[in-house]
C-alpha cells in the first residue's frame, strides 16, 4: 500500500514537471490582454453613454411633448412612453433578481448563476413580446381616440403618412423574427445549462 | 458649504482612482505570477494554437473584470482557477454544435487541427507531450479535476473550485487519475 502510494506520488510529481513544460504563454501575452482592456473599457464607456443618451433622449422628448403640447393625441403618447419606460425598467429588474452574483465562487454556483440568468433573459423576452402588445393596442386605441386629429395632418401630408406606416409594416416583423431567434437561441442555451447541472449532480452521486 | 463638496467629490475620485491603480497592480501580479498557469489551462481546453491565446486572452478578461468583486472568500489561486474554467466552459459550449450532451462532446469534440490524428502523433511523442493531449482529450469533469491537481491545488482547494466537498473531490479524483492513464495507456 506504501509502496503504491509512493509510486502514485512520484507519478504526480513527475507529471506536475511534465505539465509545467507545457503551453508557455507567448511574451505577448501581457501586454495583448491590457490592449484588450482599453479596447473594451472604451466599447463600455461608449455603450453606456449611447444607452444613456438615448433615454434622456426618449424622456426629454416626451416631456418636451407633455407639457408644450395642448392636444390629447400628444400628451397621450408622451404618457405612454413614460409607462412603457417604467413598466420595462421595473421588469428588467423584477426579472434580474437574483442573478446579479453567485452564492458562492465555486464552479456549480456559476453554472447555477448562469441558469437562473438564461432564465430570466427568456422570461425578459417574453414579457417584452406582451409589452410591445400593450404599446401596440395603446397606440391603436390613441389613435382611434384621436381619429379627426390624426386625419386632417393624413390629409395634410400623405407622403410622410405613407411613408411611416411602411416603416413600421416593415419593423414589426423584423422585431417579431428578432426577438423569436433570440428566444430560441436561449432556449437551446437552458437545455444545455440544465443538461451541464445535471451531468454535475450524476457526478456527485 | 460648495468648498467643502467640492472637496469630499475630489477626494472621492483621489479614492476611485487609488483603487483602479491598486487593482492595476493585482491584475499585473496575477498575471505575472499565473499567466503560464491560466495559458496551460487554456491548453487543456483548446487544442489550436490562434484560438487558444484568444482563450487565455479572455480568461486574463475574466478575472480583470471579477476582480473587484474578490472578497476573499477563498484563495487568490481558487479564485482564479474557478473563473477560469468556468470561461474554459463556456468556450466548450461556443464551439460545440447545439444539443449536444458532455457525453457526446467527449467523443466528438475533436479540435479542428491540421496536425495528423492525435494517436498517430502519440506514438512518436515524448512523455510531456503525451500527457498534454492525453489531458486536452479528457471529458470536461476529468479534465478539470487533473488540471487543479497538476497545478497543485490541494484536496480542498479543488473542491472549492468546483464547489464540491473535500471527500468527493478525493473519490473524483481517483477516477479521474484513473482516465488519465487510461488515456495515456491505451497509445503507449
Amino acid at each position: 500500500m506504501t509502496n503504491h502510494r509512493m509510486t502514485e506520488d512520484r507519478e504526480l510529481d513527475l507529471w506536475r514537471q511534465q505539465w509545467s513544460r507545457v503551453a508557455q504563454p507567448s511574451p505577448e501575452f501581457k501586454r495583448q490582454v491590457q490592449e484588450r482592456i482599453k479596447v473594451q473599457n472604451r466599447r463600455f464607456w461608449l455603450g453606456s453613454l449611447l444607452a444613456l443618451a438615448a433615454l434622456a433622449g426618449t424622456l426629454i422628448l416626451a416631456f418636451y411633448q407633455l407639457t408644450h403640447h395642448t392636444s390629447r393625441l400628444e400628451k397621450g403618447q408622451a404618457t405612454g412612453v413614460f409607462v412603457l419606460l417604467f413598466v420595462a425598467v421595473v421588469c428588467r429588474l423584477w426579472f434580474m433578481r437574483g442573478t446579479w452574483r453567485a452564492e458562492t465562487q465555486s464552479i456549480r454556483a456559476s453554472v447555477e448563476l448562469w441558469h437562473r440568468r438564461v432564465l430570466a433573459q427568456i422570461r425578459g423576452v417574453q414579457i417584452g413580446i406582451y409589452i410591445a402588445i400593450g404599446w401596440l393596442a395603446f397606440c391603436g386605441a390613441l389613435a382611434a381616440a384621436n381619429w379627426a386629429t390624426i386625419r386632417l395632418e393624413l390629409m395634410a401630408h400623405p407622403t410622410a403618412y405613407f411613408a411611416m406606416i411602411v416603416v413600421i409594416a416593415l419593423m414589426l416583423p423584423l422585431i417579431w423574427f428578432g426577438a423569436m431567434w433570440f428566444r430560441r437561441h436561449k432556449v437551446a442555451e437552458l437545455n444545455e445549462v440544465t443538461r451541464l447541472l445535471e451531468e454535475m449532480e450524476k457526478m456527485n452521486d | 458649504m460648495s468648498t467643502q463638496s467640492t472637496d469630499s467629490f475630489a477626494s472621492g475620485a483621489t479614492v476611485v482612482k487609488e483603487t483602479r491603480r491598486e487593482l492595476e497592480q493585482r491584475f499585473e501580479r496575477i498575471l505575472d505570477e499565473h499567466g503560464a498557469a491560466i495559458s496551460r489551462l487554456a491548453y487543456s481546453y483548446e487544442a489550436v494554437a490562434g484560438i487558444r491565446e484568444e482563450l487565455g486572452q479572455e480568461i486574463a478578461l475574466a478575472i480583470w473584470r471579477a476582480l473587484p468583486h474578490f472578497r476573499g472568500e477563498c484563495s487568490e489561486r481558487t479564485f482564479i482557477f474557478r473563473i477560469a474554467h468556468n470561461r474554459g466552459l463556456t468556450h466548450v459550449r461556443r464551439r460545440r454544435p447545439q444539443q449536444q450532451s458532455l457525453d457526446d462532446l467527449e467523443e466528438t469534440d475533436e479540435p479542428v487541427d491540421p496536425r495528423p490524428h492525435p494517436d498517430e502523433q502519440l506514438a512518436q511523442m515524448n512523455q510531456q507531450e503525451r500527457l498534454a493531449l492525453a489531458v486536452q482529450s479528457l471529458p470536461i469533469a476529468h479534465k478539470q479535476m487533473i488540471v487543479l491537481m497538476l497545478e497543485g491545488l490541494s484536496h480542498a482547494e479543488i473542491g472549492e473550485v468546483l464547489g464540491i466537498t473535500e471527500c468527493n473531490a478525493r473519490v473524483r479524483l481517483t477516477r479521474a487519475r484513473k482516465a488519465l492513464k487510461e488515456s495515456m495507456g491505451v497509445t503507449q
